[in-house]
């Protein structure tokens, strides 16, 4: 069995796009604070939902991501 | 341990209202056994008399000997098995068997009463014409005729009595009150009061001649039944809170389930109408537990579940907002586009979590037929042995407990009459 290595440029992106979701759920609260009007407390009593709110749109992003590469790999096979 | 001090500082520290409270403070006794009267009995103590010594009796006896400034000196009971049990947890105690007796004795003070309803009236008003402090357990008396004339001669005697009210040193009780008064639930709108049990609330008797003397809850020449048992506690909230008096009465009770014997109802419905248009209901069957016991106040902004110490809002603080937009998104991809609504849908019950109203609630189901632990009984014990040392009574007690009393007693004489009665005006004492 082939073994599968993730580079160190990988992790880092990786983590640098977990990071762009926690950031995106981290405003997406702030902006359902404001649209539902409650209360700015919520910020940080919150941070547990935000956290795996932005697990789930990572792994969304990674589900998609994938899907993309293994369609992209299967069309530049036939073409080459 | 200084149990009693330890319990008052705790107490108030829980209820939060050590400062700023003026309000608690003037209207609630617990608040007014001040604190000064530490040093005011500090070394002495308040030498006692248990007449009844029965499973109540026990209870109390358990609660006293926790108190740093109690002393039990004498017992006193007609039935030898329970001055017995007394007498094991209490040696040195001397022992009677006529309350006349232990009454007369030099070295008592005070007399805690748990005897038999029928006999509250007699040992009590023996008591304080005796020139002793009398801790009596509720209800006042089997009769409206007896409570007037315990309350008269309580007044003519200067001496203190106490009546075993719990719920006036019931934390969560005080803090509901401090909340209602503050308007959280808005304006009160109804007290629901109900207490559900499954037993047939007898003893076990060892001959049938001991039969009404241990079972005496169950007949109505020693007791009131459920009304005076249980009613009388849960009817003090009337008084409590709309600070006035029904003006009619009425009510429907009836033995469906124990047909044993029993001459008490078993069943009971009773509401109390008050003069601006309020009421209050009690309601109580000792054949279906599922219910257990509360009081419930309702507001127009909320309810309270004064045993169990729950708020509920009418409108209910909205859930964060990432989880409202969550909730939302989901809806909008799963739920099925409707073309027509149902016409109707039930009004059931709503489902919102009460919010706790002290941060450690102490409470009970309500079915322990002697006692529960937690529930102010030991802190007002505690504040009777006070009392007994300073002979300062406790302003508020005697009369929430005699018109709770009275209450119980004219719920029983509507059911017995099947008609509605109006207060009697006779009865109506210089309270609220």
């Amino acid at each position: 069995m082939k073994d599968i290595t993730i580079t160190t440029k990988r992790q880092l992106t990786e983590i640098k796009i977990w990071i762009a979701c926690f950031v995106f759920t981290f405003l997406l609260n702030l902006a359902s604070i404001i649209i539902y009007k409650t209360e700015f407390k919520e910020l940080y009593t919150q941070l547990l939902w935000v956290f795996i709110l932005s697990i789930a749109i990572y792994g969304l992003l990674l589900v998609l991501r994938l899907l993309f590469a293994l369609i992209k790999k299967t069309f530049f096979k036939k073409k080459g | 341990m200084n149990t009693d001090l330890l319990t008052r500082r705790d107490f108030i520290k829980n209820v939060g209202i050590l400062s700023g409270g003026g309000l608690v403070l003037s209207s609630f006794p617990f608040f007014q056994s001040n604190a000064n009267e530490k040093n005011l009995i500090e070394g002495q103590k308040a030498r006692l008399a248990i007449i009844g010594t029965g499973s109540r009796g026990l209870y109390h006896i358990n609660h006293l000997l926790k108190i740093k400034h109690a002393e039990i000196v004498a017992l006193c009971d007609i039935y030898q098995p329970h001055l017995d049990n007394a007498a094991a947890l209490c040696p040195k105690a001397k022992q009677y068997k006529n309350y006349h007796e232990a009454i007369a004795d030099k070295n008592v003070d005070g007399i805690l009463i748990a005897a038999p309803l029928h006999e509250h009236a007699p040992i009590t008003i023996a008591g304080l014409k005796a020139g002793k402090h009398v801790f009596c357990e509720k209800a006042m008396a089997r009769t409206i005729e007896q409570c007037k004339e315990m309350y008269d001669v309580y007044k003519e005697s200067g001496k203190v009595l106490y009546i075993g009210l719990q719920r006036l040193f019931d934390p969560k009780y005080l803090k509901a009150m401090e909340l209602i008064h503050q308007g959280e639930i808005g304006e009160v709108v109804d007290i629901r009061n109900f207490w559900y049990r499954n037993n047939d609330w007898r003893r076990p008797v060892p001959e049938p001649s001991l039969e009404k003397q241990i079972n005496w809850r169950l007949y109505r020449e020693s007791s009131g039944g459920l009304m005076t048992e249980l009613g009388a506690h849960q009817l003090q909230m009337g008084t409590w809170l709309y600070k006035s008096l029904p003006d009619y009465i009425t009510g429907f009770g009836d033995i469906i389930f124990w047909k044993d014997g029993r001459e008490v109802f078993d069943s009971v419905s009773v509401i109390y109408h008050y003069p601006n248009g309020l009421r209050m209901t009690f309601e109580s069957i000792i054949s279906n537990k599922h219910y257990g016991m509360d009081e419930q106040i309702l507001g127009n902004k909320g309810t309270l579940e004064l045993s169990q110490g729950l708020l509920y809002k009418e409108e209910p603080k909205p859930a964060p907002g990432i989880q409202q937009l969550i909730n939302q998104i989901e809806h909008n991809i799963f739920d099925n586009v409707s073309f027509a609504g149902p016409s109707w849908v039930p009004e059931t019950a709503s489902t919102t979590k009460g919010e706790p109203i002290l941060d450690h609630i102490k409470t009970h189901d309500g079915s322990n037929t002697t006692g529960a632990a937690d529930d102010g009984s030991l802190e007002l014990v505690s504040s009777f042995c006070t009392a007994v040392i300073t002979g300062k009574s406790m302003p508020m007690l005697v009369e929430e407990a005699y018109y709770s009393s009275i209450l119980a007693l004219l719920g029983n004489k509507a059911m017995e009459e099947k008609r509605v009665l109006e207060f009697p005006q006779e009865y109506v004492i210089p309270y609220l």
